[in-house]
């Protein structure tokens, strides 16, 4: 009883102290096949740290191992890349944002791929970092500032210059505006309907014979008048000739109206009638002699 | 209305004379040898399914959480680093000492109780033997020694099974949980935590002999000692769990 207390207790305390060795290897250093090492030197202030991803044209092959503060402004760092992957001769390690909470990761990224790769223990050439959290900060910054002296002049225009109560005003208006249009559009369209009601009985109140008789009736009239019109001309050019023979033909008619002696003649005439009659009203007794009995 | 103001210092006081009495009582390594294993035995070996089952719950519950207390936009990775924090740090050491104090605190408080109020504690003096080197030495070294352990082992499973629950019930892949797991880790998280199992055994041994060796006479006094013992050295836990944090937390940082 007491051996087997003995061996049970063993088991269990060995069994923790493997597991905090191993555990804690694994998860300092990605377990117990390390990779190997390549080191990569970057400037002081690059939010680098231990077990932060080494990233290979984006597919993570190692963690960073250890950062190492050197007083030269540089930080060393052991980057363990698994042994599987080969870093190409070509890459350069930069210090790229991990996610939005300003961590980081390591990227490698060759320019052109090439068989040779970095041995154990090379050093990486570190190319320009990529904007950090901060850089985009400062920029979300600016663009506040921006939108802010937007809200600004916009709030001093609507709300101190009494913009926003002019657009409601507007705003007002233009809904009073709609309704009366609406309204007139609603009448416009009642009239319209009924309009179109009233055409439609006018269209079927027509009588399609009638009109064929007006048509007929009107056509005779038409041809009446042709012959009218017809005849008004014979009748035209014969009074063109009774004028032309009263112009110039020899008849009294035209003496009168061409000779000028019977028209001296009749003046005469009617001057002898004037002073005779002038003479009757004078001597009245000359010419009218009454007797009454 | 206090009854007693000064309770709470003689209560310490107590405490510190009982501190005094183990010390003493190390030296006699004949007396408490051989029943240490015994006590390894019962409060570790014994608690190691309660506290493996509760490792693997807290570690499933954990990574569930964090992984849906996550806004868009968060790599995911950060579900693996929550997770071992949370584990290791604290609810490894600190669970397995509170569902150790009922397991185990209570046991100690009733036997030595027990042995109390049957008196064959004063037995143990009249055979001269001294009667806390054979009843409360063996038990605080085996609890110093053993709570570790189990926290070691808690951890461990908490992490597997947390990292089972967000690999096969979340988006989470092994590689992103793994990459939070590894990024900023220290040694001193592990030691840490080991640092805290230790000061919650030693707590969980010594309160509960404490209560047990001071019972009252009767069924009644082991009883009411024993609730004692739970309330005492789980309030006494919290406490000490507090002050570890504020002393050590500050060496956690990668």
């Amino acid at each position: 009883m007491k051996t087997r207390d003995e061996v049970l207790v063993g088991l269990v305390v060995t069994a923790a102290i493997v597991v905090t060795v191993l555990g804690s290897l694994w998860l300092a250093r990605g377990g117990l096949s390390k990779g190997y090492p390549l080191y990569a030197k970057f400037p002081w202030g690059a939010g680098l740290k231990q077990g932060q991803p080494v990233l290979l044209v984006g597919v993570n092959v190692g963690y960073v191992d250890e950062v190492d503060l050197h007083q030269d402004g540089t930080l060393v760092t052991t980057l363990r890349v698994q042994n599987g992957y080969q870093v190409p001769v070509t890459s350069k390690a930069t210090v790229v944002a991990n996610g939005i909470f300003g961590d980081m990761a390591i990227a490698l990224t060759p320019s052109k791929p090439d068989p040779r790769a970095f041995k154990s223990g090379d050093t990486i050439p570190v190319g320009p970092s990529s904007p950090g959290i901060a850089e985009l900060t400062s920029k979300a910054d600016s663009v506040m500032r921006s939108v802010n002296a937007i809200t600004g002049a916009l709030e001093h225009e609507m709300v101190a210059t009494g913009g926003l109560h002019d657009l409601r005003n507007t705003i007002g208006a233009t809904n009073r505006l709609v309704n009366d249009f609406s309204a007139i559009a609603n009448e416009q369209s009642r009239q319209l309907s009924a309009t179109m009601a009233s055409l439609r009985r006018a269209t079927g109140a027509i009588d399609p014979a009638k009109i064929d008789s007006t048509l007929a009736n009107f056509q005779t009239t038409s041809a009446n008048l042709a012959q009218l019109s017809a005849q008004v001309k014979e009748t035209s050019v014969k009074l063109d000739a009774v004028l032309a023979k009263v112009d110039s033909g020899p008849g009294s008619a035209a003496m009168l109206i061409n000779d000028p002696g019977a028209y001296n003649d009749v003046r005469g005439l009617l001057q002898r009638m004037d002073s005779l009659l002038a003479d009757i009203k004078k001597n009245p007794k000359r010419y009218i002699n009454v007797k009454i009995f | 209305m206090i009854r007693d103001p000064l309770g709470p210092f003689r209560k310490v006081g107590k405490w510190t004379y009982f501190l005094r009495d183990i010390a003493r009582a190390i030296s006699d390594f004949r007396t408490y040898g051989s029943e240490t294993i015994r006590q390894m035995r019962n409060i570790g070996v014994d608690s190691l399914p309660l506290a493996a089952i509760v490792a693997a719950f807290i570690g499933a519950v954990t990574a569930f959480q964090t992984r849906f207390q996550l806004f868009g936009g968060v790599q995911l990775s950060v579900v693996g680093l929550i997770s071992r924090q949370s584990i290791i740090l604290e609810l490894g050491p600190l669970l397995t000492g509170l569902v150790l104090t009922g397991r185990v605190g209570a046991r100690i408080t009733a036997e030595i109780g027990t042995m109390r109020v049957t008196e064959q504690i004063d037995a143990l003096e009249t055979l001269a033997y001294d009667p806390i080197a054979y009843l409360v030495v063996p038990r605080l070294l085996a609890a110093l020694v053993m709570l570790p352990v189990l926290t070691i082992l808690a951890n461990a499973i908490g992490v597997g099974t947390a990292m089972g629950t967000a690999v096969i019930a979340t988006d989470v892949t092994s590689a992103d949980f793994t990459a939070g797991l590894r990024l900023a880790f220290t040694p001193f998280q592990i030691v840490y935590s080991i640092i805290k199992a230790t000061i919650f055994g030693g707590a969980i041994a010594f309160f509960c002999s404490y209560e047990g060796y001071t019972a009252n006479v009767g069924a009644e006094g082991v009883g009411r000692s024993t609730a004692q013992a739970v309330v005492v050295t789980s309030v006494a836990i919290l406490v000490l769990d507090a002050l570890t944090a504020l002393l050590l937390a500050p060496y956690l940082q990668a």
